[in-house]
């Protein structure tokens, strides 16, 4: 545990330029908030410190909540998180984009196994990823309409959405 | 012919390019030689993901099982193991240890499968009968603790189903016997057989550098030197009293991958008959909670392809708000697109099966069905119905 500890304070002291805010929701595990601007500057710097390897990108859709008279509305967003695991311990950057600018640019420049997964996130997120170097669909038929995506919670299946309609 | 007249593009699959699943590749060769490699894959994307929004915490430990029917329950244990952080739930040492010993016979039973799909592709097709042979004997042990050979469903969100008696302990001992002898054998095999040496031998080497930059793992990368293993890295389950002896081998070629695999395979047999000598005591079962408090976990184990990570997020109901899977094979496709060039198109079945893909694991998440008309398309309830009267 003392080596997880150390590579999570090591991975905090790094980051801390950059991260907006830093949670320990698990013992051997940080998540660093970051603006989209910072992200790619923070995976280098991941990568610089050889600060383990990419295991995952997640992304997590938060619609918008039901609007309330007299507020303004609110604009539902995508939360990606990048995570990196280093023995036991986890570091995930966090990342949240609006809907309206659900854009990122990619990091498979710096580390080509993040291709796949951010290839993953475009198809079913829609976030745009500038500069990823593949086209077309990776996992979804060939006839998956423009603008559908299925792990976004708006997305209730073709069948019910007709019904609805 | 591509539109691009300075390359010719060979289409290998969806039809069964390596195992019997499908995918679709692209070769770009230059006569013999590979000079580029793409991937297409989501031939069978279920919809898993999202389904897993629209189900109970407990329906979803058996929708997360049937992601793989090779690794059902390693699928289900990453699940348990992430739902039950959330919950603040621990289980007793004796369902882990249970946990434990069902996941490392599916290991011996997935490397032996493979071993037998990589003999095929080499064109040694008596090896690949005798080792699936031989892995019927992992599979009646599987059966005998669970009542099933590929989807156990030993897991339960909070323990285990089933007990191992003294009587099991004692069969299972026996069918362990069995296993090392034959193991050994192949390990003999794989390493004196001048046809397959030829086929595995030097052909798709990745260094350590190579295999780290390309985000390789599990097996995969322990056969280019990296000593990374979850069990080892991260214990979980009961893996700190009972650790398991990282494998791994410096050659990074695919025998080196043969390697590692059969000699993870003696150590699988090597934990198991530890923990059936030291039992440890315990209820099977805990209670868990119908809903689980809101929250995020992390839960990471090692599948018999490399790392499994599981995100599973919950907003304090009976249902999850998200769970993601970031299954072994996915990370490992980069090293194949990668180590295929140079190589020649006949060495492309041996390096897709060197990485042991599985396709049920990378294509999770969605399939949707148009129209409601299409009498094969039936709801999830028609479904359930079906399988009521179908058992009354």
């Amino acid at each position: 545990m003392a080596s997880t500890i150390g590579a999570l304070g090591a991975v905090e002291a790094v980051l801390e330029p950059l991260a907006v805010s830093f949670n320990r929701p698990q013992p051997e595990r940080l998540d660093a908030v970051i603006r989209p601007d910072d992200l790619l500057t923070a995976v280098r710097t991941m990568v610089n410190e050889s600060w383990g390897f990419l295991s995952a990108i997640i992304g997590l859709d938060h619609p918008a909540p039901a609007p309330v008279e007299g507020q303004p509305e609110v604009e539902g967003s995508i939360e990606v998180l990048y995570t990196f695991c280093k023995g036991a311990a986890i570091a995930i950057l966090r990342t949240t984009l609006p809907y309206s600018q659900a854009v990122l640019p990619t990091i498979s420049g710096l580390l080509p196994a993040a291709m796949l997964y951010e290839w993953e996130l475009r198809e079913m997120f829609g976030v745009e990823v500038i500069g990823l170097p593949v086209t077309g669909h990776l996992i979804l038929a060939d006839d998956w309409p423009d603008g559908v995506f299925p792990l976004r919670k708006a997305f209730v299946g073709f069948n019910k959405k007709e019904q609805s309609q | 012919m591509s539109a691009d007249i300075n390359k010719f593009v060979i289409p290998i699959g969806p039809q069964h390019p390596a195992l019997k699943e499908p995918a679709n590749f692209e070769f770009w060769v230059d006569g013999e030689i590979v000079t580029g490699a793409s991937v297409r894959l989501g031939y069978v994307h279920r919809g898993i993901e999202k389904g897993a929004e629209a189900r109970t915490w407990v329906q979803n430990l058996y929708l997360m099982e049937r992601i793989c029917g090779i690794c059902s329950h390693v699928h289900a244990t990453a699940y348990t193991l992430g739902v039950e952080k959330l919950a603040g739930v621990q289980v007793s040492p004796r369902a882990n240890a249970i946990r434990q010993i069902m996941g490392e016979l599916e290991r011996i039973h997935s490397h032996m499968l493979w071993l037998g799909v990589a003999a095929h592709e080499g064109g040694f097709d008596s090896l690949f009968m005798y080792s699936w042979r031989d892995r019927e004997t992992v599979m009646d042990l599987l059966e005998k603790i669970s009542g099933n050979k590929v989807h156990y469903s030993a897991n339960l969100l909070g323990g285990v189903k089933f007990d191992i008696t003294p009587e099991l302990a004692a069969e299972i001992h026996k069918g362990l016997e069995f296993l090392d002898e034959r193991n050994r054998f192949y390990l003999k095999v794989v390493n004196q057989d001048e046809t397959f040496i030829g086929r595995t031998r030097g052909i798709g080497t990745m260094n350590a550098e190579r295999a780290n930059f390309l985000g390789a793992i599990g097996p995969t990368a322990r056969a280019s030197g990296i000593a990374h293993d979850i069990r080892v890295d991260a214990p979980y389950l009961n893996y700190s009293e009972f650790p398991i002896k990282v494998q791994t081998h410096t050659s990074g070629d695919l025998h080196g991958r043969f390697i590692v695999r059969i000699n993870e395979t003696f150590e699988s047999i090597r934990v198991i008959r530890e923990i059936l000598d030291h039992m440890p005591p315990g209820e099977l079962t805990v209670r868990m909670p119908r809903r689980i408090p809101a929250g995020e976990a992390v839960s990471r184990v090692e599948a018999p392809r490399g790392e499994l990570l599981y995100f599973v997020a919950s907003n304090g109901t009976d249902k999850p708000e998200r769970v993601k899977v970031r299954t072994p094979s996915l990370c490992n496709w980069s090293t194949v697109l990668s180590l295929a060039i140079g190589l020649r198109l006949a060495d492309m079945p041996m390096l897709l099966t060197g990485i042991d893909p599985c396709f049920s694991c990378n294509d999770r998440s969605v399939s949707v069905k148009r129209g409601t008309q299409d009498p094969s398309v039936w709801s999830w309830e028609k479904l359930r119905q079906y399988g009521i009267e179908y058992y009354r």
